[in-house]
C-alpha cells in the first residue's frame, strides 16, 4: 500500500451506501474533503469580515486582499460588464485554491486531481458561459467562429477550425488542473518511496528533493487556481465583449 | 570622492534590486500563462480527433474524417496557442 503512488487517489464509501435508481450517491472520502474545503472557506472568510475594522487586523487583512485580488482579476481582463458574475468567480477560485492546499496537507485527499471534479467545473463554465453570450448577443454570438478578415474561399475551413477551438475549451481547463494535481502528488509519493527504500544512507537526496517539491507544488496549487480562474474571465469577456 | 562614488553605488545597486523585485511579481503570472500554452495545444487536438471518431462511425466513412478532424484539430490547437501568446504581449 505503502509503496504504490496512486493508491492515494482511491475514492472510498464513508458511512452507508446509498443507491437511488441504481446510481451510487454514497458519501466518501472526495465528498467529505469537498465538504471539509467549503466549510474552511466559510469559515475562514467569516472570522475576516466578523468585525469591519477600519484599521484592518490580520485575519481581515487576508480576507480582503483574497476580495481585492479576485476583483483585480475580474476587471482587468473582462472589464466592469463582468462584476455581476464576481460571486461565482470568487467561489471557484476559492474553492479550487483550497481543495489544493487542503490536499498538500499530509493524510488529506486532493479532490481536484480527479477528472471528474475538474471536468464538471469546467463544464458547467462553458456552459454558462455559451448561454450568457446567447443572452447577451443573440444569434450575433455565432459571429466568435467567423473572424473577420478572412478570404471567402478559406471560410469553412476556418470556421471549423474555431468551431474545435472553442469546443477545446473545457477539455483544456479541466485537464490542464486535473493533470499538475496529480503529477505533483504522484510525484511527491515516488520521492517519498525512495526515501523509505534508500534508508539512512541513501535517502538524503530525495528527501531534499521533497522537500522543494513540495514548495513547488504549494506553487503550482496557488497557481492553477489562478489560471482556471483567470481562463473562466476570459471566457466570460469573449461572451460579454464581442469583438468581431 | 570617495563617498560619492560609494553612495552612487549604492543607489545603482538599489535600483536593480527594485527592477529585480517587480521582475519577480510578473514572473508568477508569466508561469501561469506559460503553463496554459501546452494543455491548450493537445486538448484542441483530442477534440478534435473524438469529433472525427464520432462522425465516421455516424457517416459510416472510417477512417477519412477522423484523419481530416485530426489535422483539423492540430490547427485548432496552434490558433489556441497563437491567440494566447497575442494577450500575452499585450499584457505586456
Amino acid at each position: 500500500m505503502a509503496s504504490n503512488p496512486m493508491h492515494q487517489f482511491t475514492v472510498n464509501r464513508i458511512g452507508p451506501e446509498i443507491k437511488i435508481e441504481g446510481i451510487d450517491l454514497s458519501f466518501t472520502n472526495a465528498s467529505l474533503f469537498m465538504v471539509i474545503s467549503a466549510s474552511t472557506i466559510l469559515l475562514f472568510l467569516f472570522l475576516g469580515s466578523k468585525e469591519k475594522k477600519i484599521i484592518p487586523d490580520k485575519m481581515q487583512f487576508i480576507v480582503e486582499m483574497f476580495y481585492s485580488f479576485v476583483a483585480k482579476m475580474i476587471s482587468d481582463t473582462a472589464g466592469s460588464k463582468a462584476k455581476p458574475y464576481f460571486p461565482f468567480i470568487f467561489s471557484l477560485f476559492m474553492f479550487v485554491l483550497f481543495c489544493n492546499m487542503i490536499g498538500m496537507l499530509p493524510y488529506s485527499f486532493t479532490v481536484t486531481s480527479h477528472i471528474i471534479v475538474t471536468l464538471i467545473m469546467a463544464l458547467f463554465i462553458f456552459i454558462a458561459v455559451t448561454i450568457i453570450g446567447f443572452i447577451k448577443h443573440g444569434f450575433k454570438y455565432l459571429r466568435i467562429f467567423v473572424p473577420s478578415g478572412v478570404p471567402t474561399v478559406l471560410l469553412p475551413l476556418i470556421t471549423v477550425i474555431e468551431i474545435i477551438s472553442y469546443l477545446s475549451r473545457p477539455v483544456s481547463l479541466s485537464v490542464r488542473l486535473f493533470a499538475n494535481m496529480m503529477a505533483g502528488h504522484t510525484m511527491l509519493k515516488v520521492f517519498g518511496g525512495f526515501v523509505v527504500s534508500l534508508g539512512v544512507l541513501g535517502g538524503w537526496l530525495p528527501l531534499s528533493f521533497s522537500v522543494a517539491l513540495t514548495g513547488l507544488e504549494i506553487l503550482v496549487a496557488f497557481l492553477q487556481a489562478y489560471v482556471f480562474a483567470i481562463l473562466t474571465c476570459i471566457y466570460l469577456n469573449d461572451a460579454l465583449n464581442l469583438h468581431h | 570622492m570617495q563617498e560619492d562614488f560609494k553612495t552612487r553605488l549604492k543607489i545603482a545597486k538599489s535600483k536593480i534590486k527594485k527592477q529585480f523585485d517587480n521582475d519577480a511579481e510578473k514572473r508568477g503570472s508569466f508561469m501561469g500563462t506559460a503553463f496554459k500554452l501546452g494543455t491548450e495545444l493537445v486538448a484542441a487536438v483530442a477534440v478534435g480527433t473524438i469529433i472525427g471518431f464520432i462522425l465516421d462511425s455516424w457517416f459510416d466513412t472510417k477512417p477519412w474524417l477522423i484523419i481530416i478532424f485530426f489535422f483539423l484539430g492540430a490547427a485548432a490547437g496552434m490558433l489556441n496557442v497563437i491567440k494566447a501568446a497575442n494577450k500575452m504581449q499585450k499584457e505586456k
